[in-house]
């Protein structure tokens, strides 16, 4: 877990958690995130078991808050991205967090999936920097600005 | 006349007794002469006419066995005149003459002989199978006076019969040479009859499985007996499956062929069943089976192969093009020159190759995420196509125009690839002159041809063949962008719905692609 320093300006303070298992990839979406103003603090969990410890705040998570944003990756290490999108939208506790799928996968079956799984977005990872740049932007805008979330615990 | 003749067997017959036979142990030729004349002259003359024209040849022989009176039928029997044949031995005009005296004895001993078979002998030597009805005729008191003796020419009969038993010897023959086990079965489901196939198939002799139930040499008698029976309730079976079984347990799978057979007066006398051993067959139909399941699933490993290679190559190629591209963002002319012109070369190398990867996931899409195919309304398709293709029509003043286009049984997504790629590149590939496109489509009987003509640049024949391979391009990027991959999918996405394609043209003046679909069932009709 890392914590972003950022500090946040106006509205009210959000917190992703990113499960995501490829460290250029959490750089990069922290990189793009760097001026989000909303943004309160991203946690990474590398693996989809990790980021069900995290939920769940089991061991050392014990003391976490619950995210009001997951970013999901789809292919992880120990439990794959799908299971975990699963497992999130099966408790009663998690399904409410809205959860961005944010994989490679252009694939149907992936994208189909990941709806019939109850899945709030599908996002591809563009292979140029500055199309990630401004989906990221973009999802922060949607997700931190236009939505409405629901209260915090 | 003094020889015991036809007319003294016919008085005989008559009960009137008047004789000329000059035998001394039998008759009493005196006595004839005490019917009256006229009486005799009358009624012999009538029975002498009748017995001339019979085709029997007839003969009266008397005790020692010399023929005492003859019709012509004997005469044209055994090319001798009558004179010559009265007084001679009986016997000395058969093939047998031991046999012929045994004959008429028999006749004197038993009073007569039924169908007794002897060969006559022509002057010519020409030899004519008789059987012969011979009785005695007595005298007034009853003494025997002779033999009289009718011979009937079965030379016809016996050539019949010989055909007969010749041609049943040869459907025999046929049989017994059919490696098809036959036989035939009572309607008690009892082996009636079998060829040497049968035997050679169940392991057992002829004689052990005459009398047997059918059904006992197989490993399903139940179906055996149901298929007996359907041919006697049906008249017929055709390919009903069976296996046989070897009395060693070897197993013969075959298709029976059976109908009922009948009698001449139609009534139902049993099954014949002939077997075709398909075990061949089977053994082939498997293999190609196996072979064809193979391929399936080599092909399904390459589509696999590409998917999983392209899509895994992604990760590694996004890390490397988004890092260059921070590289760039952050530092370019910060560092030196070199440095900007080496990061701009990775950026493009990059670029590229995430092309190259999503051509390589749609081409192994082709196939591996195919939808069913569906009547799809080509005129629409168009519609679409048009509109995805409407930025570049725009660009180049392209005009596209089309025959009226038939609705075909496909997977209409890919039907907008196939569109898009053929009219994209036919814009794309253009020449000075703004593009023009026409879409045509001539009915045929089974497929739909249709051919995407276009006014571009044209392509030499020599590249023909490498046109429809993936990633082969006759061009620089920099005269036209692009990875070369259209066309192979369009191949691909054309044989997936069981056609082909091919093109025409000429350097400078166009080129035309042609492609086939296959017809629906109902257009088929409709045609």
């Amino acid at each position: 877990m890392k914590r972003n320093e950022k500090k946040r300006t106006e509205g009210k303070p959000i917190d992703i958690l990113l499960v995501e298992d490829n460290p250029g990839d959490v750089r990069l979406t922290k990189e793009a995130l760097q001026d989000a103003k909303v943004l309160n603090e991203i946690y990474v969990a590398r693996d989809g078991i990790e980021a069900i410890k995290f939920l769940h705040k089991e061991g050392s998570f014990a003391h976490v808050r619950l995210p009001d944003l997951i970013l999901l990756d789809l292919n992880l290490p120990k439990k794959d991205g799908r299971e975990v999108l699963a497992e999130i939208k099966e408790d009663q506790k998690l399904k409410h967090i809205p959860v961005v799928v944010l994989t490679s996968s252009k694939a149907d079956e992936d994208i189909i999936r990941s709806y019939n799984l109850h899945a709030n977005a599908y996002v591809t990872k563009p292979v140029d920097l500055n199309q990630f740049v401004r989906i990221i932007h973009a999802l922060e805008e949607f997700w931190f600005t236009v939505v409405k979330l629901p209260p915090k615990e | 006349m003094d020889n015991p003749s036809f007319e003294a067997f016919i008085k005989n017959i008559h009960g009137i007794f008047s004789s000329s036979t000059r035998s001394s142990e039998v008759c009493e030729p005196m006595k004839r002469s005490k019917i009256p004349k006229k009486n005799k002259s009358v009624s012999s003359s009538y029975a002498r006419s009748l017995i001339e024209a019979s085709l029997d040849p007839l003969v009266t022989i008397n005790a020692k066995g010399k023929i005492t009176d003859v019709n012509n039928a004997t005469e044209l029997v055994t090319g001798y005149p009558r004179d010559q044949l009265i007084g001679s031995d009986f016997s000395d005009y058969f093939t047998e003459p031991e046999r012929a005296r045994a004959g008429y004895m028999k006749v004197f001993s038993d009073g007569f002989v039924r169908d007794y078979p002897l060969s006559i002998c022509h002057t010519s030597g020409k030899v004519t199978d008789v059987l012969y009805n011979a009785t005695v005729y007595r005298n007034e008191k009853g003494e025997i006076q002779g033999v009289f003796a009718a011979a009937r020419d079965i030379t016809e009969r016996k050539v019949a019969e010989e055909k007969l038993r010749a041609a049943s010897l040869y459907s025999r023959s046929l049989l017994e040479a059919s490696l098809d086990p036959l036989v035939t079965i009572s309607v008690e489901g009892k082996v009636t009859d079998v060829n040497k196939a049968t035997e050679d198939v169940t392991g057992y002799t002829r004689e052990q499985l005459v009398g047997t139930d059918f059904s006992d040499y197989f490993t399903e008698p139940e179906k055996a007996r149901a298929g007996y029976k359907q041919v006697f309730t049906g008249g017929f079976v055709k390919d009903y499956p069976l296996v046989i079984r070897h009395k060693t347990g070897k197993m013969t799978n075959v298709l029976y062929n059976a109908s009922v057979y009948r009698d001449v007066r139609g009534e139902v006398q049993g099954v014949f069943a002939a077997a075709r051993d398909i075990t061949e067959r089977m053994a082939m139909e498997n293999e190609i089976r196996r072979t064809v399941e193979k391929l399936r699933q080599s092909n399904a490993e390459l589509e696999q192969f590409a998917y999983v290679a392209s899509h895994d190559l992604q990760e590694p190629l996004r890390m490397v093009a988004s890092y260059v591209q921070l590289l760039e963002r952050r530092y370019r002319g910060k560092l030196d020159r070199d440095a900007d012109e080496f990061i701009a070369y990775a950026v493009d190398g990059a670029n590229r190759m995430r092309g190259l990867i999503d051509d390589l996931l749609t081409y192994s899409r082709v196939d591996r995420l195919g939808k069913p195919f569906e009547p799809s309304e080509l005129e629409s398709i168009l519609i679409i196509v048009l509109r995805n293709l409407q930025e570049s029509i725009a660009e180049t003043d392209a005009v596209v125009t089309h025959d009226k286009l038939p609705v075909v049984v496909a997977d209409d997504a890919q039907l907008v690839q196939l569109f898009q790629n053929l009219i994209g590149n036919a814009i794309k590939f253009h020449g000075k002159e703004p593009p023009r496109v026409h879409i045509s489509v001539q009915n045929q009987e089974t497929e739909f041809l249709f051919s995407v003509r276009d006014n571009g640049i044209g392509i030499a024949p020599e590249y023909f063949d490498r046109l429809f391979k993936i990633f082969q391009r006759l061009h620089t990027k920099e005269e036209y962008p692009g990875t070369g991959i259209g066309l192979a999918v369009c191949k691909k996405i054309v044989e997936r719905h069981g056609g082909h394609i091919w093109l025409e043209s000429q350097v400078g003046k166009g080129s035309t692609i042609y492609f086939t679909l296959n017809k629906s069932q109902t257009e088929r009709m409709q045609t």
